[in-house]
């Protein structure tokens, strides 16, 4: 074998290596919304206690929109934290939670907070996958934080996790909220 | 207590692998064959405890023992006896079992096999394949075990992943693996020619049934898993470009290169390096293909086990094993240099050595969109993906040229081709390939890839009829010349030509396979004709020839699945067929699972999908037209035919 070939055969075979050895790091469950960065779709709609809820009438906070159901396995998992916090949130006039709860039958819903427990906050009530369309929602639960302006600032896939709030929205929520030029689509 | 009786035995199957490994070795280097016999006793008792340790999970499932994590979380009590037993392979830690026991099986008869006839090299695969083994148990053992108890146990299992409960799942991933595992014999024996410096031919005839019947399963495998995408998915297509689809074709192609390339090797010596490179590969892409899925690395929808832990013990697996294997290549290659040269461009060898790089360079396309969306991942952060639109432009124009090639070949010589000959029978494929040019139009076949398909799979099947033909002129001429002379009747002659040389007709006959896909791609590529719709009991939709009507739709259920049904009543002329698709629930998932009807002529396939419900008694279905499917399991039925055939035939008489 002349120099030239061992030398690309070694060195190919040492970039699959290394590139594997990099990617090992990535989350093959983490999609990147291009809507993070853009205007939320704003959606109004009934909510599940019956009254109409509009996203726009919360500009101002930051809302970080949970899309759930009941038939959804993971939402139970996630359920625990969501109550916590709800709970350790719900003095702060900058924040708020508000669930999308897709795909999904009223008593459904009504029986899934009645058995896991009710965090409190509101849910926008969306049977025909309306909203979770909207906003490109891949499965459930889905997590968005919507910024003062009304621009998602994160995406998070699958369950939040204890700490999130912390280490994810906290940071978000010191900083200065997104320019209105970054609200033009 | 079984289980823990199927741990231990694992446990020693490992320390074994590590004995036969460092026993060979041991032997090779004091050159005391007694070590060497020891290696192989410990090689005959691994199989029959990694026997007993599958045995053990069998029987778990089947007993419903759910204190076993494993069982727990891949049966129930309502799961079906027969997914009960196969549910073995339904998971990470179970396939990776059926892996090594595979590997242990064909160790094991690669030396009882090639003991006294290849007691040169036999030592050294004995320590490749060991230590390969020995690779693979700690995985199982030590990051992936499926021995791990669960306590408390729970009172029924978290069943298996309903889109395994489905016959394909029985077939699909035994095969697959034989043709992973299958090629590791070949590797290891091409490892010990690199290692020992000698026997440069050595390993290729010893391993020529190994490397056919690998290539063999890997194809049934590869085919079981497009037919079962093809029903259970209901999107109306049998191939994806998903990566772990990539990561079985890979080592297809390579494989199918080498076992062109290897012709050339034995008939005139050339190709020496090239064939170790294209082996090693292969089994560097099978490994690859078992991987890719366990690593998490790519996502796909195939990967049911990402963890980093395994990833990174993996990683380091496969990057001893390629630098090992590629170093000892580029370091020890010049061993088997060879003088002789390619005397003729118009020669067979020629003709193999393009069909070589044409497949190379399809392997490397498919490496590429399997690995670019990894790199630009990894690079930038940004999600790509790479699917069919960057496969048809680069694969199907480096397709149509092995197309071209395959149809060349038979008529062409080793060393130089005969011109004469040459000019004598060329005309008569090409006119043929004419014909189908010609006609193209006339079956609507407009899309220029869909035109020179045709005309290639003309221009195949004429040299390859004629080939047939000459043969058996040869064979009559032949017995004429006798003394005394004798006239054959074409059909002894015939059967006389096949049996004679069925390695060559076996791989024509598997050529002809090919051309019998190529009119299912065709049909199904570029004829599919799609309708969504919402249907109500007693809606009729006209597809083709065919008239749909919906008739019913209600309730079903069996097992442990309950459904919605649909019941269609599907017309053409005198001939009504009666069409269910469901939508199932298994018991205890919330994801349904579409089963999608299927009606299969010569012609098409009608092919129904039951959608959502729209609204009260009304129910989005899609329904496809997919012309000339059932060509694809035609073609590959003559492949495996040919295949099989071609392995009847022991070695070359030198």
């Amino acid at each position: 074998m002349k120099p030239i070939w061992q030398s690309i055969l070694l060195l190919s075979v040492l970039a699959i290596l290394a590139l594997f050895a990099l990617g090992l790091h990535n989350d093959p469950r983490e999609i990147p919304s291009p809507l993070v960065n853009r205007p939320a779709p704003d959606f109004a709609t009934k909510a599940l206690d019956g009254q109409p809820i509009r996203l726009s009438d919360h500009r101002g906070k930051w809302v970080l929109v949970n899309f759930w159901g009941s038939w959804c396995v993971s939402c139970v998992a996630e359920h625990p934290y969501l109550m916590e916090l709800a709970r350790s949130t719900r003095a702060r006039s900058d924040f708020l939670i508000i669930g999308v709860d897709f795909k999904d039958t009223e008593q459904g819903a009504a029986h899934f907070l009645a058995r896991h427990g009710n965090p409190g906050y509101r849910h926008a009530f969306d049977p025909n996958q309306k909203i979770a369309i909207d906003w490109g929602v891949y499965g459930a639960p889905e997590s968005y934080l919507v910024d003062p302006n009304g621009v998602i600032r994160l995406k998070h896939t699958g369950p939040l996790y204890p700490g999130w709030f912390e280490k994810m929205a906290l940071p978000l929520l010191q900083s200065t909220p997104s320019a209105q030029k970054e609200a033009t689509p | 207590m079984w289980i823990e009786l199927g741990h231990f035995a694992a446990i020693l199957a490992f320390l074994l692998t590590l004995t036969q490994t460092s026993t060979t070795l041991f032997g090779i280097y004091r050159a005391q064959p007694v070590w060497i016999r020891v290696a192989k006793q410990a090689n005959m008792a691994t199989l029959l405890l990694l026997t007993l340790s599958g045995a053990t999970l069998i029987n778990a499932f089947l007993q419903h023992d759910f204190s076993v994590r494993y069982v727990a979380s891949h049966s129930s009590l309502e799961l079906p006896i027969f997914y009960l037993a196969t549910a073995l392979w339904g998971g990470h830690e179970g396939s990776l079992l059926l892996w090594a026991w595979l590997l242990s099986l064909f160790n094991t008869i690669a030396i009882w096999r090639h003991w006294s006839t290849h007691s040169r090299s036999i030592p050294w695969v004995m320590a490749i394949l060991g230590a390969l083994l020995a690779g693979f148990l700690i995985l199982i053992l030590f990051l992936s075990s499926p021995f791990e108890r669960l306590i408390p146990a729970p009172g029924n299992g978290r069943d298996l992943n309903p889109m395994l409960q489905d016959p394909g799942m029985v077939f699909h991933p035994p095969f697959l693996y034989m043709g992973y595992v299958g090629f590791s014999i070949p590797y290891a024996f091409a490892m010990a020619a690199l290692i020992t410096g000698q026997a440069s031919d050595e390993w290729i005839l010893a391993t020529r049934r190994w490397s056919l019947f690998a290539w063999l399963t890997l194809t049934i495998g590869i085919v079981f898993g497009a037919y079962w995408a093809y029903y259970v998915l209901g999107w109306g297509g049998y191939w994806a470009w998903d990566p772990v689809e990539n990561a079985s074709f890979m080592p297809w192609l390579t494989a199918t290169a080498f076992l062109h390339s290897v012709m050339v090797q034995e008939r005139r010596g050339m190709f020496k390096t090239w064939n170790l490179f294209l082996i090693i590969t292969t089994f560097a892409l099978s490994l690859l293909g078992t991987f890719l899925v366990r690593s998490g690395v790519l996502s796909s929808v195939h990967a049911f086990a990402s963890d980093p832990g395994r990833g990174v013990y993996i990683l380091l697996f496969m990057s001893i094993l390629l630098l090992f294997s590629f170093g000892m290549l580029a370091l020890r290659a010049e061993l088997l240099r060879n003088p002789i040269q390619l005397e003729s461009l118009l020669s067979k060898e020629s003709a193999f050595l393009f069909n070589n790089l044409l497949l190379v360079v399809a392997a490397l396309t498919v490496l590429l969109g399997t690995l670019y969306p990894l790199a630009v991942e990894t690079l930038s952060s940004a999600k790509v993906s790479v699917g069919a639109p960057y496969y048809n432009k680069v694969f199907i124009p480096i397709m149509l040229g092995i197309l071209l090639l395959m149809g060349i070949a038979p008529m062409i010589h080793w060393r130089r081709a005969i011109l004469s000959r040459l000019k004598q029978d060329l005309p008569i494929p090409i006119l043929l390939a004419l014909l189908a040019l010609l006609l193209a139009p006339l079956f609507a076949i407009t899309h220029p890839y869909g035109i020179a398909t045709a005309t290639l799979m003309f221009f195949v099947l004429g040299s390859h009829l004629l080939d047939l033909f000459r043969g058996v002129q040869a064979r009559r001429a032949a017995a004429q010349k006798e003394t005394p002379p004798r006239t054959l009747p074409p059909w002894s002659a015939l059967q006389q030509l096949l049996t004679r040389n069925k390695r060559r007709y076996g791989g024509l006959l598997v050529h002809l396979g090919i051309i019998t896909m190529c009119a299912g791609f065709i049909g199904s590529g570029l004829f599919q004709q799609e309708l969504d719709l919402t249907l109500s009991p007693g809606d009729s939709v006209q597809l083709g020839n065919w008239t749909v009507t919906l008739d019913s739709i209600g309730p079903a259920a069996k097992y442990n699945w309950t459904a919605v049904e649909a019941t269609f009543r599907a017309q053409q002329g005198q001939t009504t067929v009666v069409l269910k698709t469901q939508k199932r629930t298994y018991s205890k998932h919330s994801q349904p699972i579409t089963e999608a009807a299927i009606h299969t002529t010569w012609r098409e396939d009608l092919y129904i999908v039951l959608g959502d419900l729209a609204k009260e008694n009304t129910w989005n279905f899609r329904i496809y037209r997919n012309p000339l499917v059932v060509w694809l399991w035609w073609g590959t039925g003559l492949m495996v035919l040919g295949v099989t055939f071609a392995m009847l035939q022991g070695r070359r008489p030198s």
